[in-house]
């Protein structure tokens, strides 16, 4: 990540944002050779999962991994070799087309071009990573399509061009499968142009070493952390929705670690963070209160 | 009577005569002679006359009454024949003799009273005023007011009840005339409100009257009160009254105000408790009944109603004790009644917690539990009897439904926890999961080298003679059941039967099952107790308290015959008793051993194989303890030996473990054992249970959950694996059964449990599913292709996976309209759900402006857009055209939805739910086969006094709540039911179709849907789809609500690929995405991830666990799916 200190922020362009140190990133399965294998025959990812179980994080990984392998594109002059690009788009249910390809702007003297975030990956060579895709207007699929197939073009209308993609170039998407509504769901023509890998929540292990990194707290707090997680997540049926994520047991983790005692930290940070039927609240905070001091 | 009759009888003569009078008199005569002119013949017009003349004359002021005769006469001579007309007047003149004041009253109210008298009755009832009436001046006020308001009290009252209540008034006109007089008016005012009930307050009022006529007053002024509550209670109220007024000394107005208040107090079904208590104290001590009634109110505002009653025993107790302390008790002012009131209201209620404590389990333990109360386990009579002992059979936790063990409501709460946490242990740490053949991890495993010496043993000792030592004999009431006359089948069992689950083939290898369980479940149970107390620390205090209350309710080990001190060593071991534990001193280094192999099982890291392979060591160790009772002082405090090093098992040990297992170990016991000559050797019995432990069934949990396995492959037709014989002998020999008290009775109880059983094993044959729905024309599975040649059928083709082809035309759907009820249903179920139906209008309320968007890039709209706006100057600037869609305006954006929700309505969903919540009168219906089947017994033999509710009753009522909350948002919407029988029966109902519009027939085709055949949902969902791509809406949506995977015959084929159904299912979903139709499957079903996840792939769909939870979740989900 960028090192980004309390007093003061750095200005990346946005293809120039590379991911500089290996991110902290746990496989869950065979996630980082697949992925590697996708990049390498440049066949766009779709990852799949529930909130906060490491989607972004893993995009973030891979970058900085792959830029190992390949010597990276916005290299610095450190030693370490650095990433390749990094472009995130959250999507939203206003992000237009142009929004991703880019717009002309008024200046002082006329207008001029801007690149949008998508326009800048391709040329760059990096990961665009489009969250929460199904959330874009329909119309965005019209630039994602022919990115996606063999062609590997944007069209550009409004500067009546057509960019190829650099050889670095990756669309990656991801989809939360959970409740999408029946008014808004991928097509198939869009599904069908990724390879899928599916994110759930981390085995108990596994989210412990995350936690224990994450939070910074010792090995037996977050092996407790991820027990809670764990049982919360026996609750989905109730209307939990996704349970408890590893980002709330991380986020209880850090407040532990300010010194709020532990049955405070997970309330807020995960009884009240899940639900907002009292009743179901009383009973993971049973489960809080069996399982810490 | 008087000479001016016989002087002139003609009617001139009257009339000069009645001329005489007051004006009044002649006015009165005259109008009313008008009237009567045609309708009495000219002599009974005289009689007439005469009759008023006569009573003008009587004395000085009776013309006033003559007048008032004329005057009413037309109206009562329209009621009255002429005979009863002439009494009429006789009676009113004799009445007119006494008091012409009171002959004024009775004319005046005779033709209001007439309307609801009967004409014979009218001498009783003027006789009822005149017994009033003494002569003074109040008496006679008293009597005329009686007359005045005869109409206003025979609106209520028959003429009996008035009869009685004027002999009331008699009665008490005799101690004060006011008083009557208030009583008489308030009478009239009280009566309407008391119902059937009249006759009865009267009665008290009357007793009231003759014994303390004081208190009156009082009485009517109480018993407003009365008017307020139900009828039975009312009149239970008013028999305790006359009691209590026969008793003396007690003021019946307070007492029925009191009462009253207090019946009201209370919900309708406790009034009869309510009062049940009040007639107990009344039996011990009339006076005190009041009391306790007055203060019942204030108590109950503090503790629940079951805690009242245990506030009343105590109270009962102390009042045969002494009257005065009682008194003082029901008064609420004793300390002990503050101190019981305290305890009591500390006590924690597990309906109270019932479902917070569910959803802990839950979360704990990955599936689903259910929880219930022991009382309801006891009532079941099935062999539970103490109420106050949790227990699990695997699938659901019974827990006592009060606790008050502790001074402090938290206390009581965190004992709930514990327990619950331990019984979850049970599932969420393997005890159900024991295998045989599962190697121990920390002990050799002596398993297998003892089933070889049994099976030897078997061969050898073929009649088995049990071997001839005391201590070892099994309990003498299990020999006794297998000998009972079930002769053929155990011996049958006995040689081929394999054992039917592992546990039992685990138990089998000992020779005293009893002690064998004993010490299993104390083992399994140290052993849970050190996993929970290792993975849950923020319990572990509750734990120690709760375990440190566990000891205190311990039996003196030194008055236990050894084998049974030795056991209780072991409990108390696990309950961590540290110093004082006593061993028999002959048995110290036994004890130390068992002591070691209980040390190392309670060990988060240990298995129930590990402690299975403990239980064989400890059971090897303690048949070596002879079961006879030794002086205390034989007795020492246990001394662990400090620290010696840590013994690795000894190949000797293992040998002696082994024998004495076979029992060849016997040849050093008898020198052991035996030196104390004469002493007898007890029979053993099993310890107490730990109460936060409860009742651990390995065996028959293990039993349940098999059956319930098979139930599962209800498809997979493999033969059911447990056999008549397996069972019967399972039963006979557990020591898990409750043993009952007679040996008839013993095997009547094996014999209940066994038919349940088997009623379970036949529920697994496919089903009868013909429930006279019409017949069934049966075409064979293997045929060829149908035909629609009914009107309203329909062909589909079916997915054959196996061929990975479509079978052509291969299911007929019959589509019916469903047939109509009453609306009761519909109308239930909104008052019944009224706050969620709010809470459902609130949130769609917010759909609707959901669709109020902002639309951009428009030719024309509301104003500029200046991103647009800006754009264009950007585009024209740089030489593009600039767009002329430069407009915004707010639309409505047509919510263009078609929902289509098909209903499964098989048998299944017939099946009960456990209604939580509603602890007090439908207590669960157990998920658990078996117990389900017990219960529906149990339920019929109550006469089916309750109602339960099945699953497709939640089924009903969350359409009901749908569509009321459809029919606000204007979406398209229809409801279909499908069942069936077969291929060529695929019942499609119409409850509302897509087309119509919402009537009044949509509820009563709401309450006929009902469980019917099987669920073959393939042809149902694609003839559903048929119907939404009718629709012209732009978004379609098929919503399914099913409680099961879909099977049918012929659909799950052969029975074995159940993935047939599964599969065809999928594709039927497939198409009608291909459609342009969203697909949403909800299911009730347990089981269903693993089916679902094939059948929806990447369609969304919901299991819910708890289908209580689907009137909630069913809007909530359309609306996410909606918006
Ligand atoms: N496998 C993992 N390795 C390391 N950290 C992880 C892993 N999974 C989750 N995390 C932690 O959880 C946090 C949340 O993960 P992340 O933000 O990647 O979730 P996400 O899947 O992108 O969620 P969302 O869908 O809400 O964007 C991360 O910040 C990281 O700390
Ligand atoms: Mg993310």
């Amino acid at each position: 990540m960028a090192q980004v200190q309390a007093t003061s922020y750095r200005e990346y362009r946005i293809e120039e944002y590379v991911v500089a140190r290996e991110p902290f990133y746990v496989p869950q399965s065979d996630e980082i050779e697949i992925f590697t294998a996708a990049y390498k025959q440049r066949i766009p990812v779709l990852l799949k999962g529930p909130t906060g179980v490491g989607k972004t994080r893993f995009v973030e990984y891979m970058a900085w991994r792959l830029g190992q392998s390949m010597g990276g594109k916005g290299s610095k002059a450190n030693g370490a070799k650095p990433g390749i690009p990094l472009v995130t788009v959250a999507c939203h249910e206003d992000l237009t087309a142009s929004d991703l390809v880019g717009r002309y702007l008024l200046d002082t003297d006329g207008t001029r071009w801007l690149d949008g975030p998508l326009t800048r990956a391709v040329k760059a060579g990096g990961i665009c990573y489009l969250d929460e895709v199904v959330e874009a207007r329909k119309d965005t699929t019209v630039i994602v399509h022919p990115l996606t197939d063999h062609r590997r073009v944007l069209t550009i209308d409004k500067l009546g061009q057509i960019i190829e993609a650099d050889p670095g170039f990756l669309m990656v998407i991801s989809y939360n499968p959970g409740y999408q509504t029946a008014l808004k769901d991928l097509k198939h023509s869009t599904r069908q142009r990724f390879v899928a890998l599916e994110f759930s929540f981390p085995r108990p292990e596994v989210e412990t070493k995350i936690i224990v990194h994450e939070a910074g707290v010792d090995e037996d707090t977050a092996e407790q952390l991820a027990k809670l997680g764990e049982k919360v997540r026996n609750l989905g049926d109730y209307g939990l929705g996704e349970g408890a994520s590893t980002r709330v047991l991380i986020y209880a983790g850090r407040l532990m670690n300010e010194g709020v005692p532990a049955r405070r930290a997970c309330q807020v940070a995960v009884t009240w963070g899940i639900t907002d039927d009292a009743q179901l609240q009383r009973s993971v905070d049973e489960v809080v209160t069996s399982i810490f001091a | 009577m008087s000479n001016e009759q016989q002087a002139g009888p003609t009617v001139h003569t009257i009339e000069t005569e009645l001329g005489r009078f007051p004006a009044p008199v002649m006015d009165g005569y005259k109008e009313a002679r008008v009237l009567m002119q045609g309708r009495l013949r000219e002599q009974e017009l005289v009689n007439w006359a005469a009759q008023g003349l006569a009573i003008a004359g009587k004395t000085v002021r009776s013309w006033e009454a003559a007048a008032e005769f004329f005057k009413s006469s037309p109206a009562v001579q329209r009621q009255l024949s002429g005979g009863q007309f002439m009494r009429w007047s006789t009676v009113g003149a004799d009445l007119c003799q006494e008091s012409p004041s009171l002959a004024v009253a009775y004319f005046k109210a005779s033709p209001g009273s007439l309307l609801r008298l009967r004409p014979r009755q009218i001498d009783e009832w003027a006789g009822l005023g005149r017994s009033l009436y003494r002569g003074t001046w109040k008496s006679s006020t008293l009597a005329c007011r009686f007359y005045e308001l005869t109409p206003n009290l025979l609106e209520t009252l028959s003429f009996t009840e008035m009869t009685r209540f004027g002999q009331f008034l008699e009665v008490l006109s005799l101690r004060s005339y006011d008083l009557a007089s208030q009583c008489l008016v308030e009478g009239c005012g009280l009566f309407p409100r008391l119902g059937t009930e009249r006759e009865a307050f009267i009665g008290v009022a009357h007793a009231v009257a003759e014994r303390s006529w004081r208190d009156v007053r009082a009485f009517f002024d109480g018993a407003t009160a009365l008017g307020t509550i139900d009828s039975d209670q009312r009149s239970r109220l008013l028999v305790l009254a006359r009691r209590m007024v026969a008793s003396g000394d007690v003021s019946a107005g307070d007492f029925v105000k009191h009462g009253s208040a207090a019946v009201r107090g209370v919900p309708v079904e406790y009034s009869g408790r309510l009062l049940e208590m009040a007639e107990a104290i009344h039996a011990v001590a009339p006076v005190a009944v009041t009391d306790f009634l007055k203060h019942a109110p204030t108590v109950l505002g503090r503790i629940s109603f079951t805690q009242f009653e245990a506030w009343h025993t105590e109270g009962m107790g102390i009042l045969k004790e002494g009257p005065e302390a009682g008194l003082s008790y029901f008064r609420g002012v004793s300390g002990r009644a503050l101190e019981v009131l305290d305890t009591l209201a500390s006590g924690v209620e597990l309906s109270r917690i019932k479902d917070v404590v569910r959803v802990y389990c839950r979360a704990l333990a990955g599936e689903d539990i259910e929880l219930s109360s022991t009382q309801q386990l006891v009532e079941k009579k099935i062999g539970w009897t103490d109420s106050d002992i949790a227990t699990t059979e695997g699938t659901t936790i019974f827990l006592p439904p009060v606790v008050d063990r502790f001074p402090s409501k938290d206390d009581n709460f965190a004992w709930y926890k514990v327990v619950s946490t331990h019984q979850v242990g049970h599932i969420e740490f393997g005890s159900f999961l024991f295998r045989y053949e599962r190697p121990s991890t920390m002990f050799e495993d002596l398993r297998p080298l003892l089933l070889k010496s049994k099976a030897k043993d078997a061969e050898v000792a073929e009649p088995k003679a049990q071997p001839p030592r005391a201590v070892r004999a099994a309990s003498p009431k299990t020999v006794a059941k297998s000998s009972a006359g079930k002769e053929p089948v155990a011996e049958a069992a006995a040689a081929p039967a394999a054992p039917v689950t592992d546990m039992t083939r685990f138990f089998d290898l000992f020779d005293d099952r009893t002690l064998s369980h004993d010490v299993f479940t104390v083992a399994e149970a140290c052993r849970l107790d050190a996993t929970v107390m290792f993975e849950y620390r923020g319990i572990v205090n509750s734990y120690r308290k709760v375990q440190a209350r566990a000891l205190q309710e311990r039996p003196t080990i030194e008055e236990l015959p050894m084998r049974e001190a030795m056991v209780e060593f072991i409990i108390r071991l696990s309950l961590n008793q540290q110093a004082d534990l006593k061993v028999p001193r002959d048995f110290m280094p036994t004890a130390r051993k068992i002591a070691r192999l209980i040390r190392r099982i309670a060990d988060p890291v240990a298995t129930v194989e590990d402690v299975s392979e403990a239980t064989i060591r400890i059971y090897a160790l303690l048949t070596d303890v002879p079961n006879n009772k030794v002086p205390e002082d034989e007795f020492e405090d246990f001394d662990p030996e400090e620290e010696e090093e840590e013994q690795q098992e000894q190949p000797e040990d293992q040998e002696f473990y082994l024998n004495s297992m076979s029992g060849e170990g016997e040849g050093d016991e008898s020198q052991d054992s035996e030196g104390q000559e004469g002493e007898e050797q007890e029979e053993y019995e099993s310890p107490q249970d730990v109460s936060y432990r409860g009742e651990f069934k390995p065996e028959l949990a293990q039993l349940l959950s098999q059956l319930r396995l098979d139930q599962d492959m209800l498809d997979g037709a493999e033969p059911a694996d447990i056999t008549e014989e397996q069972l019967q002998e399972l039963l006979e020999k557990s020591s898990e059964i409750e043993q009952q008290e007679g040996e008839g009775e013993q095997q009547q109880a094996t014999e209940e449990m066994l038919k349940n059983l088997l009623k379970e094993m036949a529920k697994r044959e496919p089903k009868d599913q013909d429930s006279g729905q019409g017949k069934f024309i049966h075409v064979d599975e293997e045929g060829g292709p149908l035909e629609a040649t009914e009107e309203n059928s329909f062909v589909y083709d079916e997915w054959d996976f196996r061929a990975n082809e479509y079978k052509p035309r291969w299911c007929l759907v019959r589509e019916k309209e469903m047939a109509e009820g009453d609306n009761t249903f519909y109308q239930d179920t909104l008052t019944n759900y009224a706050s969620l139906v709010r809470d459902i209008h609130r949130q769609f309320e917010l759909v609707v402006p959901e669709v109020y968007r902002k639309i951009k890039r428009l030719e024309d709209g509301e104003d500029h857009e200046l991103d647009l706006v800006i754009e264009a100057m950007v585009d024209r600037r740089s030489g593009n055209t600039p767009s002329e869609k430069l407009y915004w305006k707010r639309n409505k954006i047509e919510r263009d939805i078609a929902v289509a929700f098909l209903l499964d309505m098989s048998a299944s969903t017939a099946e009960a739910i456990d209604e939580s919540g509603r602890d007090n009168d439908d207590w669960g219906a157990p998920d658990d086969p078996v117990e389900y089947m017990v219960w529906l017994r149990s339920r019929r033999a109550e006469g089916l006094r309750r109602s339960y509710k099945r699953i497709v009753d939640i089924e009903k009522e969350s359409i009901v709540l749908l569509v009321n909350a459809l029919e606000m948002l204007g979406d398209t919407y229809g409801i279909y039911g499908f069942s069936g029988y077969g291929r060529e029966n695929v019942e499609f109902y119409v409850i509302k179709d897509l087309k119509e519009r919402y009537s009044g027939a949509i509820p009563r085709r709401i309450d006929r849907i009902a469980p019917l055949h099987a669920t073959r949902m393939g042809p149902a969902i694609r003839h559903a789809g048929q119907r939404l791509m009718e629709s012209e809406a732009k978004s379609k949506i098929l919503f399914m609500i099913s409680d099961g995977r879909p099977q049918d015959r012929g659909y799950s084929r052969e029975g074995v690929e159940k993935e047939y159904a599964v599969h065809d299912t999928k594709v039927a979903l497939t198409e009608a995405k291909r459609n342009g139709i969203t697909p949403f499957c909800l299911t009730v079903d347990k089981a269903g991830h693993d089916y679902l996840k094939t059948m929806m792939q990447d369609m969304s769909y919901e299991v819910l666990s708890d289908i209580r939870l689907l009137p909630k979740r069913l809007p909530h989900l359309y609306k996410r799916l909606t918006t």
